[in-house]
């Protein structure tokens, strides 16, 4: 306790005084800018042309069944391995990593679109 | 493997995905004939087990998961270019003509 006293004896902060908000000079209110990336974000147009593309080009696929609402199990005859390979290729067309605990969850046309389009990062 | 499962994965299965999608990724950092090859070998390995496995057989699958993670991280060493499978086959119909 004494040598906190002591310390605290010897040591000097200046004091500021801030001032109001009200009172800020002209030159310092513009350091408030927002960023945006929307406009770089893709379309749903675009996000569902480019999954249907992939989907199409897989070989085991028949292009002619593919709809944006397909099950790929279900509507499409595929495994759950093909699943894996379909997500993987998807990952490689917009250059995205999915990680595997989504990655499982996606198993229809839907749902690679909703994903893909709500990923921030979907190039 | 059925196209029943849906959406409620098992634990097992998960990780049989999982191993998959760590080989398809251990592919991609290989020149691309490598990467052709070690896909086409691989699917062709988990398709052959899915049929030939029973899926009640946890022991053999988890054998069989525990050998995949090992045979993946040798793959992942930038030593090795890729790899090959040898189909060793007991030919009992020898002709034993002579």
């Amino acid at each position: 306790m004494a040598l906190r006293a002591a310390v605290l004896r010897h040591i000097r902060l200046p004091v500021q005084t801030l001032p109001a908000i009200g009172t800020r000079p002209q030159s310092q209110r513009s350091f408030l800018r927002l960023f945006s990336s929307h406009d770089d974000h893709l379309t749903k147009e675009e996000v569902i042309d480019r999954v249907l593309d992939v989907i199409k080009s897989f070989p085991k696929v028949d292009p002619s069944k593919v709809t944006p609402d397909v099950h790929f199990q279900k509507d499409l005859g595929l495994d759950s391995l093909d699943n894996v390979e379909i997500v993987m290729a998807l990952e490689e067309e917009f250059k995205l990593e999915i990680p595997d605990k989504e990655a499982d969850k996606i198993d229809s046309c839907n749902l690679a679109i909703v994903y893909i389009y709500n990923h921030p990062m979907a190039g | 493997m059925d196209a029943s499962k849906g959406q409620k994965l098992s634990g097992m299965q998960k990780q049989v995905l999982s191993l998959y999608r760590g080989f398809l990724r251990a592919a991609r950092s290989k020149p691309a004939e490598d990467q052709r090859q070690i896909e086409s070998i691989v699917s062709a390995e988990f398709r052959r087990n899915s049929n030939q496995v029973d899926r009640k057989n946890f022991l053999y699958v988890e054998y069989l998961l525990r050998l995949g993670k090992k045979q993946l991280d040798q793959l992942k060493s930038p030593d090795t270019i890729g790899l090959s499978s040898v189909n060793v086959s007991s030919c009992k119909n020898q002709n034993a003509d002579t």
